[in-house]
C-alpha cells in the first residue's frame, strides 16, 4: 500500500532540473530549516533562557520567509508585516524576559525540569 | 509541476542533517558535536548542490548560499552550544547573516532595521537576564557548567520531530513552487500618484542636476499638479531665461528636454515667464525606503498604532513582573510618607 502512495508521489514529481536562478523555493528552504532548527532547540534545551532564544530563532524563520514572498509578489506588505513581527518579537523578548528572572528568583535554577511539577 | 529537489535526494539530506543536528546537541558522557557539526554542514552542503548550486556570473546565488549556510550553521550552534552566552552571541551571528539574506532580496530598510532592533536591543537585553541569572562560579570551579545546559532532553527525539515537520514543509514547498524564478526587480519608475506625495524627492532630483537654475521653485503643495498625468515629466514656469539657457548646455539637462538639438532650440526661444515641460531624471526611482513608508503610513496605520500600544503594555507588565515583591509594613509606609513630605 505504502509502495502505492510513494509511487504516485515519484509519479508526480520529476527529477531534479539544474537551476540557474534563485526561486522562492530556496528561500523558503532556508526559512523552514531556520525554523526547524528553532523547534528542535525549544523541544531539546532545558535553559529557559536559551528555549526562549530558540523562539526568537523560528520568528527569524518567519521574517525570511515573509521578504522572500514580499520581493516574489514585489510589493512592500511582506515587508511592513515583518516590522510587525519584530514588534510582538520585542515584547515577547520584554515579558518572557521578566516572567524567566521571576522563575528564576522563586527555585533559584533556570532549568525548565525544575517545574516539572506542573505535569500534575 | 516540476520539483526542485529529487524527493529522494531531498529525504537523504534531511536524514543526514537530522542525524547530525542530533550529534551535536549537548549530551552527558561524550558528545560528538563536531562529528555532528561536519554531517549537518555535509547535509546542508547535499541540499544546496541539489537545489542547484551554480557559480559564475550570478552574484546574488553566491550570497545566498554563503549567507544561508552562516544562518544555519550558527543556528546550529545557538541550539548546541552549552554555554547560554555563546548561544546569545552565535544568534547574533545568525541575525547578521539573515539580513544579509534581507539584503540579496533587496529589502534594504528591514536589513538595517533587523540589525538595530534584534542585534542591538532584544539580544543585549537575552544577554544582560543571562548574566543576571547565571550562577556565580564558587572558587575551584570556575566555568563550570549547569547540569541543565550540559544535557539536552531527549535530543533524538526532539530532532526526528523536527525533522519530519521539515521533511512535510520542504516537500510542499518543492512541489508546489516549481522553478518561480525571482525575477530582476523592475527599474521602477514612480506613478504620478506616488510622486505627488514626494515633492522635495521630485524637486531635489531635478536641483542635483543643476536643472533648476533660473527656474521658480514651485510651492511643495502644488507639485502633484504640476506633474502628468503617467508621472514622467513637470511643468515649470522659467524666471530666467538666461539661466535656464545656459543649463540647457548641460547634457544631463538637455536629456531632460529631449536631447542636444531640442535643447539648442529651446535655449534659442526660451522667455522669462514661459512655461517648460521636463522629463524627470532617470536618476529618480522608487527606493525600498520609499514603498515601505507608503506601505506601513497610507496603507496600515491603525496596526501601526496598535503596535506601538502592544509595546507599550509589554513594557508595563515587564516592570510589573520582574519588580521585586518587598512588603513593607503600614507603619513604615506611613512613616515614609511623612518623611517624604516633611
Amino acid at each position: 500500500m505504502s509502495n502505492v502512495v510513494i509511487a504516485h508521489l515519484l509519479a508526480q514529481i520529476s527529477p531534479p532540473q539544474p537551476m540557474g536562478h534563485l526561486t522562492l523555493a530556496h528561500f523558503l528552504v532556508v526559512s523552514a530549516v531556520l525554523f526547524v532548527l528553532g523547534l528542535i532547540g525549544f523541544l531539546s534545551r532545558r535553559n529557559l533562557i536559551i528555549m526562549f532564544l530558540c523562539t526568537e530563532l523560528m520568528f527569524q524563520a518567519a521574517g525570511l520567509a515573509l521578504i522572500a514572498f514580499s520581493r516574489f509578489h514585489l510589493n512592500h506588505t511582506g515587508e511592513v508585516f515583518v516590522i510587525f513581527v519584530l514588534t510582538i518579537a520585542a515584547a515577547e523578548a520584554a515579558l518572557a524576559l521578566a516572567l524567566v528572572v521571576l522563575l528564576y528568583r522563586r527555585k533559584q535554577t533556570l532549568d525548565a525540569q525544575a517545574w516539572a511539577e506542573l505535569n500534575g | 509541476m516540476d520539483a526542485v529537489v529529487h524527493p529522494w535526494v531531498l529525504f537523504s539530506c534531511l536524514a543526514l542533517g537530522a542525524l547530525g543536528v542530533s550529534m551535536a546537541l549537548p549530551r552527558p558522557r561524550i558528545s560528538p558535536q563536531v562529528v555532528g557539526a561536519v554531517i549537518g554542514a555535509i547535509a546542508l552542503g547535499g541540499l544546496f548542490v541539489s537545489m542547484g548550486i551554480k557559480a559564475g556570473d550570478d552574484r546574488p546565488e553566491f550570497y545566498f548560499y554563503l549567507f544561508s549556510a552562516i544562518a544555519l550553521g550558527s543556528a546550529l550552534r545557538v541550539i548546541s552550544h552549552p554555554r547560554p552566552v555563546y548561544a546569545a552571541l552565535y544568534f547574533i551571528l545568525t541575525i547578521l547573516a539573515s539580513s544579509a539574506l534581507y539584503l540579496v532580496l533587496e529589502a534594504e530598510f528591514m536589513a538595517f532595521a533587523l540589525i538595530i532592533i534584534y542585534a542591538g536591543a532584544i539580544l543585549i537585553t537575552y544577554l544582560f537576564v543571562i548574566m543576571l541569572a547565571e550562577q556565580a562560579p564558587t572558587g575551584e570551579e570556575v566555568g563550570a557548567l549547569s547540569e541543565y545546559d550540559r544535557y539536552s532532553r531527549e535530543p533524538a527525539l526532539a530532532t526526528g520531530v523536527g525533522f519530519v515537520l521539515l521533511a512535510l514543509l520542504t516537500v510542499m514547498l518543492t512541489r508546489g513552487l516549481g522553478d518561480d524564478t525571482i525575477v530582476p526587480q523592475p527599474s521602477r519608475t514612480h506613478g504620478a500618484a506616488l510622486l505627488a506625495e514626494l515633492p522635495k524627492k521630485v524637486l531635489g532630483s531635478l536641483d542635483r542636476i543643476g536643472a533648476m537654475d533660473g527656474i521658480e521653485t514651485p510651492e511643495l503643495a502644488a507639485v502633484g499638479s504640476l506633474l502628468s498625468a503617467d508621472g514622467g515629466s513637470i511643468r515649470l514656469t522659467v524666471t530666467d531665461a538666461m539661466k535656464f539657457a545656459k543649463s540647457l548646455e548641460r547634457s544631463d539637462v538637455a536629456e531632460l528636454v529631449g536631447g542636444r538639438e531640442s535643447a539648442q532650440a529651446l535655449a534659442s526661444a526660451v522667455t522669462t515667464g514661459q512655461t517648460v515641460r521636463l522629463a524627470l531624471p532617470a536618476s529618480l526611482h522608487e527606493e525600498n525606503i520609499d514603498g515601505i513608508g507608503f506601505a506601513l503610513i497610507a496603507a496600515h496605520p491603525m496596526a501601526l498604532e496598535l503596535a506601538g500600544v502592544i509595546l507599550l503594555m509589554a513594557m508595563l507588565g515587564a516592570v510589573v513582573l520582574a519588580r521585586k515583591q518587598i512588603e513593607i509594613a503600614e507603619e513604615a509606609k506611613a512613616q515614609a510618607a511623612i518623611g517624604g513630605g516633611g
